[in-house]
């Protein structure tokens, strides 16, 4: 079957479910969009029906129900799905379920093997620790148990000590969380308890799975991030590059993100800058290599302030900063990386085509997170309609939205309040600054809730944030 | 205070509710011989663990689910042009008039008797765990509210926010929202009965009993 002949599920919402839909159009490929109620205005919505062909839509009870999913995809007669981020994206059983089941479909991620293999924690590190790659401490799977949750804390606080860490504390989170959802801090062994009870009530009422994980918060560190892309093969993976996804929520979901990882050309770092972007672009294939890596993925680090790596996990799908690796990366010297359409094209069985050598890098990249919140207060979801949303076209922007410019949107409740993502592109890292500031400025982003209050949003956090970027 | 009798000749005025049954998600529906003008019931028993009459049945990989009517009532309307086809999740199926029931008629009157405690924002709402071991032990009437309270755990988004109780002090006599469902901004969650209106309210529920006659 030739790659065009294929048509794509589309498995999620919002933004991302827009860019699947672009990529498919890229390559030629007929899709298939699902919604749900709350989400009739999404500009997913939209697009699906104004560029979509046969039966490109379908009203859905919930994004969380495989059986619909694949429901759809029968109607449809989809041959692929594309589970975009969150939701089934990281799910070995739905992969596994989608290209096992009798209409088989192909499930555009890894292998549902490989998401098995580095998407249990416990895997994840022994493979670092084989291939010599250093990795985070902490409780290596879910802890259901109060008593052995506590030894763990216990044990970290004192291994922190052993390492002169002047105010040690143990990081409590919902092991079926993410996304920086249902992670408290703890300073003293004491109030452990209570936290822990908390988290784990907490994730029984959100996720239905009471495991929590207990793990050491290194403080003082920058988050680093290697984008690895390989074919089918799983033999010549190649990286695109690093990010830096530092400047972060309190809730540690992240709000900028900059590519590459540092800029040793512009700032002065305590430590060779350069080489540890090497050290873990190399860890990260050397891992790829290991596992057969089959298609896009990012290997997640954190960069202590004395230069040391460790890493903290891999990601088994594309991330919503993919954007802003592309921005950079060329390839055979070309403009227009699209690490989704990418993805697709490898994930339907093209060979990937070029190797590390046809990969370049140019300039810097900010991408800006654009969330309805609450800086100022704890980053607090601002919920009502958006009925003023515009900035002026440039040459070294992209947006990728799913609010509509030209309507009213009512922010659904049932999901984190991003309204946008903003990529702007500079030949260095001042230009882009210099640009990201530029944009924030003439940014309009207007609205009110039903008490009639002024939207909120993180823009002017963005723009008091962009000053430090990549500084250490 | 409201006046009773007259609220009672307007539920009486138009004592039907028009119901739609939709499909609860995708899939090839089949409809049972059910025909319009015919009578079905609801689900019944202590725990509502019998079903209503059968509707319709939705199949989706290879799993069949039946569509039970919710309520008793009339069947006004079948889409018989869906069998066979692949529908969308909320695609009406059938629409039906129901016919108030004296409970019904009695939770309308109470939302009108009631303190009502509603929600600040669209969100999910859960007891304090606290008030919840009370409610799941001896029912929500056990538990006794007053100013400042912590009673609610509100989620949006999956971030959750502690609600306090503001209103007269009282017993939960009504609970409005269902675990894991979204409470809509102004809608109420709880009834609350201060103390010394508790003789009245009981008068009306009373009234209610003896009053509305139930129609099949």
């Amino acid at each position: 079957m030739q790659t065009k002949d294929h048509k794509v599920l589309v498995a999620n919402r919002g933004e991302i479910a827009i860019r699947i839909v672009q990529a498919c159009r890229k390559l030629g490929l007929a899709f298939t969009c699902v919604y749900t109620a709350e989400d009739a205005a999404s500009g997913h919505v939209r697009i699906a029906r104004e560029l979509g062909g046969d039966k490109s839509l379908c009203r859905v009870s919930s994004y969380h129900d495989a059986n619909e999913l694949m429901a759809v995809a029968d109607d449809a007669g989809a041959t692929a799905v594309h589970p975009g981020y969150g939701f089934f994206a990281e799910d070995y059983r739905f992969a596994r379920r989608v290209s096992q089941r009798d209409r088989k479909l192909i499930f555009i991620g890894p292998s549902w093997r490989v998401i098995r293999e580095l998407g249990d924690k416990i895997n994840t590190k022994r493979l670092a620790r084989s291939l010599g790659v250093p990795t985070v401490p902490g409780s290596d799977r879910p802890i259901y148990d109060e008593m052995e949750a506590e030894k763990v804390a216990q044990s970290l606080f004192e291994f922190q000590e052993q390492q002169g860490v002047r105010k040690p504390l143990v990081l409590v989170k919902a092991s079926a969380g993410g996304g920086g959802m249902g992670i408290e801090e703890v300073y003293d062994i004491d109030l452990f308890r209570s936290v822990y009870r908390r988290i784990r009530n907490y994730a029984l009422r959100q996720f239905k799975d009471e495991g929590v994980l207990i793990e050491q918060r290194i403080r003082d560190f920058n988050h680093l991030e290697v984008q690895v892309v390989s074919d089918r093969s799983g033999r010549n993976p190649v990286h695109f590059g690093t990010r830096n996804c530092s400047i972060q929520s309190t809730g540690l979901q992240k709000r900028i993100e900059i590519a590459p990882g540092f800029d040793p050309s512009s700032i002065e770092y305590g430590f060779d800058a350069a080489q540890v972007l090497r050290d873990i672009t190399q860890h990260s294939l050397a891992m790829a290599r290991k596992v057969g890596y089959d298609n896009v993925g990012t290997w997640e680090w954190i960069v202590t302030r004395d230069g040391r790596p460790f890493l903290m996990e891999v990601n088994t799908r594309i991330q919503v900063e993919n954007g802003v690796s592309a921005t950079i990366a060329r390839v055979r010297g070309q403009k227009g990386v699209d690490l989704i359409a990418e993805q697709i094209r490898i994930g339907l069985g093209e060979p990937l085509g070029y190797g590390q050598e046809d990969i370049t890098f140019e300039g810097v990249g900010i991408e800006y997170r654009l969330i309805a919140e609450d800086p100022d207060n704890r980053f607090t979801p601002w919920v009502g309609r958006v009925d003023g949303f515009g900035w002026p076209e440039r040459p070294w922007l992209a947006m990728h939205t799913h609010v509509p410019s030209d309507d009213p949107y009512d922010i659904p409740t049932e999901f984190d309040p991003n309204l946008a993502l903003a990529i702007i592109w500079g030949k260095d890292l001042a230009e882009a600054r210099e640009r990201g500031v530029e944009f924030l400025d003439t940014l309009v982003l207007e609205g009110a809730n039903n008490a009639g209050e002024p939207l909120r949003s993180n823009v002017r956090f963005l723009r008091d944030n962009t000053g430090r970027i990549l500084k250490f | 205070m409201f006046d009773i009798t007259q609220l009672l000749d307007e539920i009486k005025a138009s004592p039907y509710e028009e119901i739609v049954v939709t499909a609860p998600h995708t899939g090839v529906v089949t409809f049972t011989d059910v025909r319009e003008g015919a009578r079905v019931i609801g689900p019944s028993g202590t725990w509502k663990e019998k079903k209503g009459t059968l509707l319709a049945t939705i199949e989706r990989e290879r799993n069949q689910k039946p569509i039970h009517a919710v309520e008793k009532g009339e069947v006004k309307e079948v889409l018989r042009h869906l069998e066979g086809a692949f529908v969308e999740a909320g695609t009406p199926l059938v629409r039906l008039r129901h016919f108030l029931s004296k409970d019904e008629v009695l939770a309308i009157i109470l939302k009108k008797a009631l303190h009502l405690f509603v929600a600040p924002e669209r969100a999910k709402y859960y007891f304090a765990p606290d008030v919840d071991k009370k409610v799941k032990a001896s029912g929500a009437s056990s538990v006794s509210l007053h100013e400042g309270m912590d009673l609610f755990i509100m989620s949006r988004m999956k971030r959750e926010a502690s609600l306090a109780y503001s209103g007269p002090s009282g017993v939960i006599y009504a609970v409005y929202f269902q675990h894991n469902e979204n409470v809509d901004a102004g809608q109420p969650l709880i009834g609350v009965c201060p103390p010394d209106q508790l003789s009245l309210i009981e008068d009306v529920v009373a009234r209610v009993q003896t009053e509305w006659e139930e129609r099949e």
